[in-house]
């Protein structure tokens, strides 16, 4: 195993508030928002970055080149830059590069900033037109799919399996009312779990319209800062252990034998000393684009058996102050600015990690906090950060 | 004069509608893939040589062995469920902008002699959806006017009840049948 030449941590972040339509401002306007709260979280100033990495998901809004026309938003003029854009797991794709650019020596300062404003686009279309144009577009319905309902369903009963998906959902609002970023703040009450499985608005199958994530608008900004920077700035630093990536054919084929999830989580734990990711890992937030999935994936992601996945949301493991919070943020299901969501798990995670979420950082000591990323047509990447430096330069990519 | 329009943000939205046309080469594998659909009504997957799984629809190379798919059978064309959508949400035909009519169902179909991983993703004609289950046996119909497109198989059919084969066989044809 490489090592990586030198320690890499995030020392501020930033987001836009999340809505459905921010026709108030324009892509550039909204950018500046999360840029210059990154900037203040960490006190510096753009004089003080030398990179930037922007990324999104140009089908959605169709402009061909958004990080030139956003420089006067973002502040990268002159500077060193990449554009990214891999899907759904573009964010934190951005935060994988940076971390590479900062280990590697190139740059001492990265700024990462991912950004979709769906209201200016058609999500539904833009999704469908990443099928295979061969094969698929003709029966994609963007990333809409009830077969993971179906599969919980078959395997723990219709009335468990709908219960624990529609509860998963609730603690995902509950979380997202604590979040003053959060697009969707429902006010869904437990005494009503059972309502909600049966009778809201038909998607596919069993996915309904309260457990499928939003189509928001919104930025995120994160800053990653060298070892040498850290100690230089006294900064409050949320150190990158490690990051993976794991890609899959070019298939929509959602019960395939292979999930990426599960072959990521294992790479990731083993080449870091995880045995036992439910005590080890402090929070995970998690990049959930639907209540089943979010349900499904937790056993792939901590690598589960059987029904433990069910038991830690019916046993309320996964709240906000229980022993493995799921996404004190409220989630995908809450905000989906899509180019940025990815980099909102990792944001958030580092939040968790600084002592800076404010009114949704979970209770008990965050030293190890886990974020996750997902791309249709089934890829994944997950990130790991910890509160203490990593020994002698953390693992590096592989 | 002036005070209201400076007290209140104009918001002013650029609509914009763009469509574009598009002409995607299939290259030679799914050039006969498609050919084999449109001339002959056949469902033609291709197999690595050194793993044996199907690819369907057929891709250039074996993902996992790296190495050129250079076999080909013909699978189907009856095969079995193995996962479906039943969708409800209206969503537009990328390739026509039309609304389809829902529900509509949509499956991943094992067909018979398939190898490995390699479910065909498609349309089902199923009058009853809430009686879709896995296992269900289903029969590809083809269109009687074929261009060489995926449209060319219109739709999957139901062909009998629920067969007794479990969920996740996959290999192999399917028993003879009555």
């Amino acid at each position: 195993m490489k090592r990586k030449r030198r320690n890499v941590a995030i020392i501020g972040s930033g987001m836009s508030k999340f809505s459905s339509h921010r026709e108030e401002v324009n892509q550039p306007e909204m950018i500046h928002e999360a840029v210059v709260e990154a900037l203040d979280d960490a006190h510096l100033t753009m004089a003080d970055v030398d990179c930037v990495l922007h990324g999104n998901m140009e089908l959605f809004e169709m402009v061909h080149q958004p990080d030139m026309w956003h420089v006067i938003g973002d502040g990268a003029w002159g500077k060193s830059g990449v554009r990214l854009t891999t899907g759904g797991t573009t964010g934190i794709t951005l935060a994988c590069a940076a971390d590479n650019i900062v280990a590697s020596g190139l740059h001492d300062l990265v700024l990462a900033i991912g950004f979709e404003k769906l209201q200016e686009g058609h999500t539904t279309g833009g999704i469908t037109n990443m099928a295979d144009p061969l094969w698929g577009r003709g029966l994609q319905t963007g990333a809409l799919t009830g077969t993971t309902a179906q599969k919980v369903i078959d395997e723990f009963g219709e009335d468990r399996a709908k219960l624990a998906a529609i509860k998963l959902r609730t603690i995902m609002d509950e979380n997202a009312m604590r979040n003053p970023k959060a697009h969707r703040r429902l006010h869904l009450d437990r005494e009503h779990l059972k309502d909600y499985a049966d009778t809201d608005l038909r998607l596919v199958g069993e996915l309904r319209m309260l457990h499928m994530c939003s189509q928001s608008d919104g930025a995120c900004a994160v800053l990653f800062a060298s070892e040498d920077k850290v100690d230089q700035l006294n900064a409050n630093p949320a150190w990158v252990v490690d990051h993976v990536t794991v890609h899959r054919e070019e298939t929509m084929i959602f019960s395939a034998e292979m999930s990426t999830h599960r072959a990521a989580a294992k790479r990731l734990f083993e080449r870091n000393g995880i045995t036992d990711p439910r005590k080890q890992i402090d929070v995970f937030e998690m990049y959930d684009p639907s209540a089943w999935w979010g349900l499904d994936w937790l056993s792939d992601f901590l690598l589960l058996e059987g029904d433990e996945h069910l038991k830690m949301v019916e046993n309320d493991e996964v709240g906000i102050d229980g022993e493995m919070p799921i996404n004190p943020s409220g989630g995908v299901m809450a905000s989906n600015p899509i180019g940025a969501t990815a980099l909102v798990r990792v944001a958030e995670a580092a939040m968790q990690v600084r002592g800076a979420a404010g009114d949704h950082q979970v209770p008990k000591p965050v030293k190890l906090a886990l974020a996750s990323g997902f791309g249709g047509t089934l890829w994944t990447i997950l990130m790991l950060l910890s509160k203490d430096k990593p020994q002698s330069g953390a693992t590096t990519h592989g | 004069m002036g005070d209201d329009k400076k007290t209140e943000q104009e918001l002013i939205v650029s609509r914009q509608v763009l469509s574009i046309p598009q002409r995607f080469s299939t290259g030679p594998v799914m050039g006969r893939f498609l050919r084999e659909l449109r001339d002959n009504k056949r469902i033609m997957a291709n197999r690595c040589p050194q793993c044996g799984r199907h690819q369907l629809p057929p891709r250039e190379v074996c993902a996992l062995c790296r190495v050129e798919a250079t076999e080909w059978d013909e699978l189907g064309p009856e095969g079995t469920v193995r996962d479906f959508d039943v969708v409800f949400y209206a969503s537009p035909d990328p390739l026509s902008g039309e609304t389809r009519k829902t529900p509509y169902v949509a499956c991943w179909a094992d067909l018979d002699g398939t190898q490995g991983d390699a479910p065909l993703w498609h349309l089902l004609d199923a009058p009853d959806p809430s009686k879709v289950r896995p296992g269900l046996r289903i029969r590809a119909v083809f269109a009687d006017q074929r261009k060489g497109s995926m449209e060319d198989i219109k739709h999957f059919e139901i062909i009998d009840e629920p067969s007794r084969r479990e969920h996740g066989d996959r290999t192999g044809p399917s028993e003879p049948r009555p």
